[in-house]
């Protein structure tokens, strides 16, 4: 009973390590597409070292110099960069 | 300007023949700093998003000494890769070096480029066909360069057709089958 306890724990500490990795590697994603995203409209930015998701396709990026940009896709479709 | 300068050097690295340091825009493209991309404007999705090419025409980039002197028109087509604009297109829109952002901002700088192209042949378009040229080559230089890391295979392909691209954009004949084709599909 132990043994299949300490089997169950370790699966579930396996499992919970591999989702916490699939997050980091989604939020680097992010942050990298929204550093492009963001030096493509010509803004100073750097790197974007945090991002607070606020909706579906809206995000709130902060960058290694400092600046914080909103950045979400509008209605027409365009990606808009509001700096915040 | 140090952030163009490396965009270059990147891609001349991934590129290699393709670019020289004399092609590179003199220029960006019309951006108010500070300002955001928000232009209301309606959607026009009849335009396919080709994407850019370096110029080769228009300035000498290769010095080529020993050479007989050409025509300015011949080397355009003579050994030119078959276009597949269609097939281009797919690879960038499923590319995964690109974020959805960063594919969706470049569509919309694509498009811009397309009106302002579509607005030059119909005669209303403040801008020369050199200073088109001059974006598109910048425009060209972006999606390389996003592309060049996690997607070598469509960055080369890409480069290897941006004349092909070029020469349909620039030409109004082409450029308005190529828009309707667009909106066919």
């Amino acid at each position: 009973m132990s043994a299949y306890r300490s089997v169950s724990v370790l699966a579930s500490c396996i499992s919970l390590l591999l989702a916490a990795q699939t997050v980091a590697a989604d939020d680097a994603s992010v942050r990298r597409d929204l550093t492009s995203a963001i030096a493509l409209q010509g803004l100073p930015c750097g790197e974007v070292v945090n991002v607070i998701r606020q909706a579906e396709n809206d995000y709130i990026a902060s960058c290694k110099d400092g600046n914080r940009y909103r950045v979400f896709i509008n209605p027409q479709g365009r990606v808009v960069v509001q700096k915040q | 300007m140090a952030w163009r300068h490396a965009i270059t050097l990147a891609v001349s690295l991934v590129v290699g023949a393709g670019l020289a340091p004399g092609t590179v825009p003199a220029r960006r493209p019309a951006q108010a700093a500070g300002s955001t991309a928000e232009r209301p404007r309606a959607n026009r999705p009849g335009l396919p998003s080709p994407m850019m090419a370096t110029d080769r025409t228009t300035k000498t980039d290769s010095p080529a000494p020993k050479t007989a002197p050409k025509t300015q028109s011949a080397p355009e087509t003579i050994g030119a890769p078959a276009l597949d604009l269609a097939g281009l297109e797919k690879r960038l829109r499923d590319t995964k070096a690109i974020g959805v952002f960063t594919k969706l901002t470049l569509k919309n700088q694509v498009e811009d480029l397309l009106e302002q192209i579509k607005s030059f042949h119909e005669g209303r378009g403040g801008a020369t066909l050199g200073e088109l040229r001059e974006r598109y080559n910048l425009l060209m230089l972006k999606v390389l360069s996003l592309l060049q890391r996690d997607d070598p295979r469509l960055a080369r392909d890409l480069s290897a057709s941006r004349e092909a691209l070029w020469n349909i954009l620039a030409d109004p004949v082409k450029f308005a089958r190529m828009a309707r084709g667009g909106e066919a599909r």
